[in-house]
């Protein structure tokens, strides 16, 4: 049973950019806000990152591995890779669903 | 700064995150958007600890987030707007009009710390210091408009009554807000046309204001004109940041 991220309420869409993130390997905090900030073209506080952080290892959807020079990476859990593949395909099939209605073919 | 910052998590969050934080803490400038994120993620981390967060986050939880900002800038405007055609339109001593631009700055404050991120990694001083400007303003704003309340029209403090430091923090404010404009445009964190659009605004509200104390009555609509340019470019900055901010996640009930 895949647990939905939006059960992290205001932290749902922080919690998705991470998880992407880590998505191609493990990496520390200030890694994760460059990528997600490169990525989105938005910016992630640290507050916000490490607010989101907690409450994904909290889950079990990622976990921190030792630290180098006092940054612990953190990568995906085998739950934290089927949830956010699941949230993306969720998001995937809803934007179709919405670019049919606009009479728009997706790219 | 840093050392601050972490003391006002609780323990047993420093304990596991103090050392790595602290570190991501210190690898780039912190800007008024970071230092507000941090605090909205202490006060996230008490409630959490405590299981006030665990159920219903989508109510308590505080990301600092350019929509935040964006909306904050553009409320603020708009109650700057109000306040100030109010005072104009009705410029009796007790209209609301001072209340709306007090309150207006306020939010002004968190808009422009909601929408600093990126400008202060590239100018952290510059941002500051328009941070700053508006913070302390606000501050000389609030202490004139309490001493209008209490002593109307009396000399206060050397000889000064509680209306020049309501128009000296006001004018702060102003000043502040060009050099924030500055620091937008020449990052282009945001679109460049409400930077310029708030700096000649504010360069026109400041200019409208030293025009109409040497200039007489029918330069009126010039210093109105001017004081409301200010107002609508951060009002224009604000909807431009809320559009940049669009939501990644349209789906789920608790994405808002």
């Amino acid at each position: 049973m895949v647990t939905p991220l939006p059960e992290l309420g205001r932290f749902a869409e922080p919690a998705l950019l991470i998880l992407v993130s880590l998505s191609d390997g493990p990496k520390h905090g200030y890694a994760i806000m460059a990528d997600v900030e490169q990525g989105t073209g938005r910016p992630m506080g640290p507050g916000t990152l490490y607010a989101a952080l907690a409450r994904l290892e909290e889950r079990g959807f990622i976990e921190a591995l030792p630290p180098v020079d006092r940054r612990r990476p953190y990568r995906l859990t085998a739950l934290g890779a089927t949830t956010v593949a699941e949230q993306l395909r969720e998001l995937s099939a809803f934007a179709e669903l919405g670019l049919r209605r606009l009479g728009q073919a997706p790219r | 700064m840093i050392a601050l910052l972490l003391r006002l998590y609780p323990a047993r969050w420093r304990t596991r995150y103090g050392d790595e934080f602290a570190t991501l803490l210190g690898e780039r400038p912190l800007g008024p958007f970071d230092v507000a994120d941090v605090l909205l993620g202490a006060l996230d981390a008490h409630l959490h600890l405590r299981g006030l967060g665990s159920y219903s986050e989508h109510r308590r939880g505080f990301p600092m987030s350019l929509r935040l900002g964006g909306f904050a800038a553009t409320v603020g405007g708009a109650l700057w707007m109000t306040g100030f055609l109010w005072s104009f339109l009705d410029p009796a001593d007790e209209d609301p009009g001072f209340a709306f631009a007090l309150v207006g700055s306020i939010a002004l404050l968190i808009g422009l710390a909601g929408l600093s991120a990126f400008q202060a990694r590239r100018h952290p001083v510059l941002v500051w210091a328009a941070f700053a400007l508006p913070a302390i303003g606000g501050a000389v704003m609030t202490f004139g408009l309490f001493m209008m309340a209490v002593y109307p029209d009396q000399p206060i403090v050397g000889g000064v009554s509680g209306w020049y430091f309501f128009i000296l923090g006001l004018l702060a404010i102003i000043a502040g807000s060009i050099l924030f404009a500055v620091a937008t445009y020449r990052t282009g964190a945001l679109p460049r046309s409400g930077a310029l659009l708030l700096g000649i605004g504010s360069a026109l509200a400041l200019l409208s204001f030293f025009g109409s104390s040497t200039i007489g009555g029918p330069a009126a609509a010039v210093f109105v004109a001017g004081f409301l340019a200010f107002p609508v470019g951060w009002i224009v900055m604000g909807l431009q940041a809320i559009r940049l901010d669009r939501p990644v996640m349209a789906t789920g009930a608790g994405a808002a």
